[in-house]
């Protein structure tokens, strides 16, 4: 019988923010495309993470959405980038009202970061087919979503919010701003994946529905 | 036992005076017969026996025959029924050596049984007083982990108390901050209004200032409407006089010439100096026209100076329009700061200890350091719960394996009670039996007073059965003895156990509140999750920043430069313009100049704004072109610089990247063709 331990890979913290990246370029695809919010025959079948994973091709989603990975994972105009150096507590995606800005949807992604990689530079080991059915396993989610999430009848916009810490330099294409709360939302907790120098928890908070009300 | 030797002489006596009436011969049993020879004496062997000789002649002897046959078949008669009584006696014998040995079997049956019985009952007791140990053992540890778990309950009791007296004095800290709160809105309240007042004012003051400009502005646009046309007029008249002046000039000329050649001539005539006369005064009229002319042309400085006075007041009119907007981006910014402390009073009605705006990421560090340490006690209460529920169950199985043990030991007493009954009964049936076998055994005896050894050893055997039966008689009444002990103990550790059962119950009333409790704390855990899951933040360590949409940026950028762009040309338009009017004018331009060159310095300045963030792009995209062409080339192995020029190239791109989506395909295209073209070349 062959042997039940599995193969554990090392995962670096530029490997670790890596991942996280390429999962927040993802997961963000995935929601426009499951939330509606562009037309289905704008994204392009990709497969990535043992599933068939839907990418915009318009080219200002796609080049914002790269930017935002870019700054997570590699900034070469500010110096450092927020997930290598432990400065981003979330990344939060939200869906708002194009008409009248009110917020509808916020898709949460906390992230802890193992401040003994980032201090002394270790690597931890994790097999890499483990993280990727974790990552699995939250896209199916996302996927799934629709079933519970009201609908989006009206045309809506997205923006993508960064919970850093507050000794972060501010990148000329980014700028604070407030939250962007949702009233008494209804939240799903949804599953989250280990890198065991990242950890990613995904939260889905929605306006509840008029419906659900009545 | 059956004797060999004849009775004595007394039971001899008695069975003669039964029998046969034949004394002589009966009466001894044994007959001497007379013999010739007198020396035959008596047997020896009889001593006791009298020897009676019998003296008779030839008749006598005859009778004494005949006596003797009749004694002899009397005798063989009573031998006979001897015999008869003897078999009878025998047969009697076997049956109650029979019954005899059928009792000794039953009472070593019994004797056995009661063994066995006895050694049961030792194993029972022996295990009885086992599980009584190890039943006690169990109790002791139970009341052991029973005093434990009262330990525990009591800290868990002072735990929650402690949270009770914490709960109190947040919510007596909530009702202090609630005060503190309704103040700090009144406050709020009261500057919003001075703000509102302050708007309405300045809303005022503004619409005043807006209605005296815009007089103004009507005012000097009238003026310079009429000073445009008054400047019109003059222009026209300056021309007139111009012309008139040019047609003076020459014939001052002229006449000068003609003067000049008159002098020569030396003509003094009235003429001339009327003419000089009429010249003088045409002259004097044409310099009064001239200063007609320069006053017109002051005029026209005034009417230029109106006009740049005009745009000051127009600019001054788009300040005042800039500062309503402004206004108005003010009200959208009160409206936004409204919203926000109508925020921090929800916050601030949820989080107690807040006195000011500033408390508040404090407090909410405050209050995520006592989540968090909260959460840890709660983790530490449930593994304490979970401990105690474990405990709880091991002492219920313990209770249920003891009661059931105790079940059944009653059981097993019972079995032996009912056993003890039986062999009971048993021992009543045997004594039974015993006492109709004595009482067969003395009929028995009776009947066998001639057989007595056996009826002897019978009585023996009956003694010894006596004995032994009133030995297990002994060892019955110490069996119950031993029950009743039993029973007593049994009653003991029932009402033990019906104690710690209540305990149990107890305890399952306590386990029950604490549950209840860990599902207010899990339901607030859970709350406070929501609430951090909601996107609540501490200011103190977080900041939320937000990616500006670059297609906007470089959008309203491009739409900014445009803008301006148009802006350039439209002033390059008017400075145009304006120099062909000072070159019209001369000095009056400077004025205008002079704001012009400001506004022109700060579009210049806007200029090189916009040029420097293009430059800046124009790096940023150089940089990331280069790598992305160093990426292809070191990909692809390629290496195109203006391949558009190049129309083969582009007609491959077209066909194989932008068609067919395939690399790969242009890159083998391209390798074949460089390789058929060396090869070919």
């Amino acid at each position: 019988m062959a042997s039940r331990t599995v193969a554990k890979d090392i995962i670096t913290l530029r490997g670790s923010a890596a991942i996280v990246s390429e999962f927040f370029g993802y997961a963000a695809n995935s929601i426009l495309y499951n939330r509606g919010v562009y037309p289905e025959e704008s994204f392009a079948k990709v497969k990535k993470y043992g599933l068939p994973m839907l990418l915009t091709q318009d080219e200002g989603v796609k080049s914002f959405i790269t930017n935002l990975t870019a700054q997570l994972s590699e900034n070469e105009i500010v110096g450092k980038e927020w997930l290598e150096a432990g400065k981003l507590q979330r990344v939060v995606m939200v869906i708002m009202s194009k008409a009248t800005k009110e917020v509808l949807e916020r898709w949460n992604f906390s992230i802890e970061t193992d401040s003994d990689v980032v201090e002394k530079g270790v690597s931890r080991e994790k097999s890499d087919r483990e993280i990727m059915r974790e990552i699995q396993a939250i896209m199916r989610q996302i996927a799934s979503s629709i079933t519970y999430l009201p609908c989006l009848d009206e045309p809506c916009v997205f923006d993508v919010l960064a919970y850093t810490d507050t000794d972060v330099p501010v990148p000329f294409t980014w700028i604070e701003s407030d939250p962007k709360l949702i009233a008494n939302p209804q939240m799903v907790k949804l599953h989250s994946f280990d890198t065991k120098i990242h950890k990613v928890d995904t939260l889905v908070s929605y306006k509840n529905d008029e419906w659900d009300e009545q | 036992m059956i004797l060999r030797t004849p009775p004595p002489k007394k039971q001899r006596a008695e069975p003669i005076l039964h029998e046969s009436p034949s004394p002589q011969v009966a009466s001894e049993g044994r007959l001497v017969i007379y013999e010739d020879n007198p020396l035959a004496a008596p047997p020896p062997e009889s001593p006791h026996q009298p020897s009676d000789h019998l003296l008779c002649t030839y008749q006598c002897r005859q009778m004494v025959k005949a006596d003797f046959i009749d004694a002899l078949s009397n005798a063989e008669k009573q031998i006979r029924d001897y015999q008869s009584k003897l078999e009878i006696l025998n047969e009697n014998l076997s049956k109650a050596e029979v019954e005899r040995k059928k009792f000794r079997d039953q009472f070593l049956y019994a004797e056995q049984e009661l063994a066995a019985a006895k050694g049961r009952e030792q194993m029972l007791h022996d295990q009885l007083l086992k599980e009584v140990n190890d039943s006690q053992e169990r109790f002791k540890k139970q009341l052991e982990t029973n005093n434990e778990l009262k330990g525990k309950l009591q800290n868990e009791l002072n735990l929650r108390k402690k949270a009770e007296s914490s709960a109190a004095s947040a919510e007596e800290k909530a009702a202090d901050i609630e005060g503190k709160l309704t103040q700090f809105s009144q406050s709020i309240e009261r500057e919003k209004k001075q703000l509102q007042n302050e708007l309405s004012q300045l809303k005022g003051e503004s619409k005043l200032s807006i209605s005296r400009i815009s007089a103004d502005l009507e005012r000097t646009e009238f003026r310079a409407n009429s000073a445009e046309k008054e400047s019109e007029l003059l222009k026209e008249q300056l021309e007139d006089l111009k012309k008139q002046l040019n047609e003076c000039l020459n014939q001052k000329s002229e006449v000068e010439k003609k003067m000049s050649s008159f002098t020569f001539q030396e003509v003094t005539s009235s003429e001339s100096s009327i003419l000089i006369k009429h010249l003088q005064e045409e002259l004097r009229n044409y310099e009064s026209e001239v200063r007609e002319a320069r006053k017109l042309k002051s005029s026209h400085e005034d009417i230029e100076l109106l006009k740049a006075k005009l745009l000051e007041e127009k600019g001054r009119r788009e300040r005042a329009e800039s500062e309503l907007s402004k206004l108005q981006e003010q009200q959208i910014c009160l409206s936004n700061l409204e919203k926000e402390l109508s925020l921090w009073k929800l916050i601030m009605k949820d989080i107690p200890g807040v006195s000011c705006p500033e408390d508040i990421p404090v407090k909410f560090a405050t209050l995520q350091k006592e989540v968090i340490a909260s959460t840890m006690k709660i983790g530490e209460t449930n593994a304490r719960l979970k401990q105690i529920e474990v405990g709880l169950d091991a002492a219920q199985l313990a209770k249920q394996n003891a009661e059931a043990e105790a079940a059944l030991d009653k059981e097993k007493a019972e079995i032996l009670k009912s056993e003890v009954k039986r062999i009971e009964l048993m021992l009543s049936m045997v004594t039974e039996e015993r006492n109709k076998l004595s009482n067969a055994i003395n009929e028995l005896k009776r009947h066998k007073n001639e057989e007595a050894g056996d009826e002897v050893a019978s009585g023996t055997v009956v003694q010894e059965l006596e004995s032994s039966l009133a030995k297990k008689e002994s060892c019955i009444k110490e069996l119950e003895r031993s029950l009743h002990e039993q029973k007593e103990i049994n009653d003991r550790q029932h009402n033990e156990i019906k104690m710690l059962h209540d305990r149990l119950n107890n305890e399952a009333r306590r386990i029950k509140s604490l549950d209840r409790e860990t599902d207010r704390l899990r339901s607030e855990i859970s709350l406070l999750e929501s609430k951090l899951g909601h996107g609540d933040y501490s200011a103190s360590n977080t900041k939320v920043l937000r990616m500006v949409n670059t297609l906007a940026v470089d959008n309203e950028a491009k739409q900014t430069i445009e803008a301006l762009q148009t802006e350039l040309q439209k002033t390059k338009e008017k400075l145009q313009a304006l120099e062909e009017l000072k070159s019209q004018s001369g000095d009056t331009g400077k004025l205008v100049d002079s704001y012009i060159s400001e506004k022109i310095t700060k579009l210049k300045e806007q200029i090189a704004t916009l040029e420097k963030r293009e430059e800046r792009y124009k790096t940023v995209f150089a940089d990331r072109i280069s790598v992305f062409r160093r990426a292809c080339c070191e990909l692809f192995g390629y290496k195109a610089n203006d391949y558009t020029a190049q129309p083969e190239i582009s007609h491959q791109v077209d066909i194989f990247v932008r068609k067919l989506n395939s690399i790969p395909a242009f890159t083998a295209n391209l390798t074949v063709e460089s390789f058929n073209r060396r090869t070919l070349s």
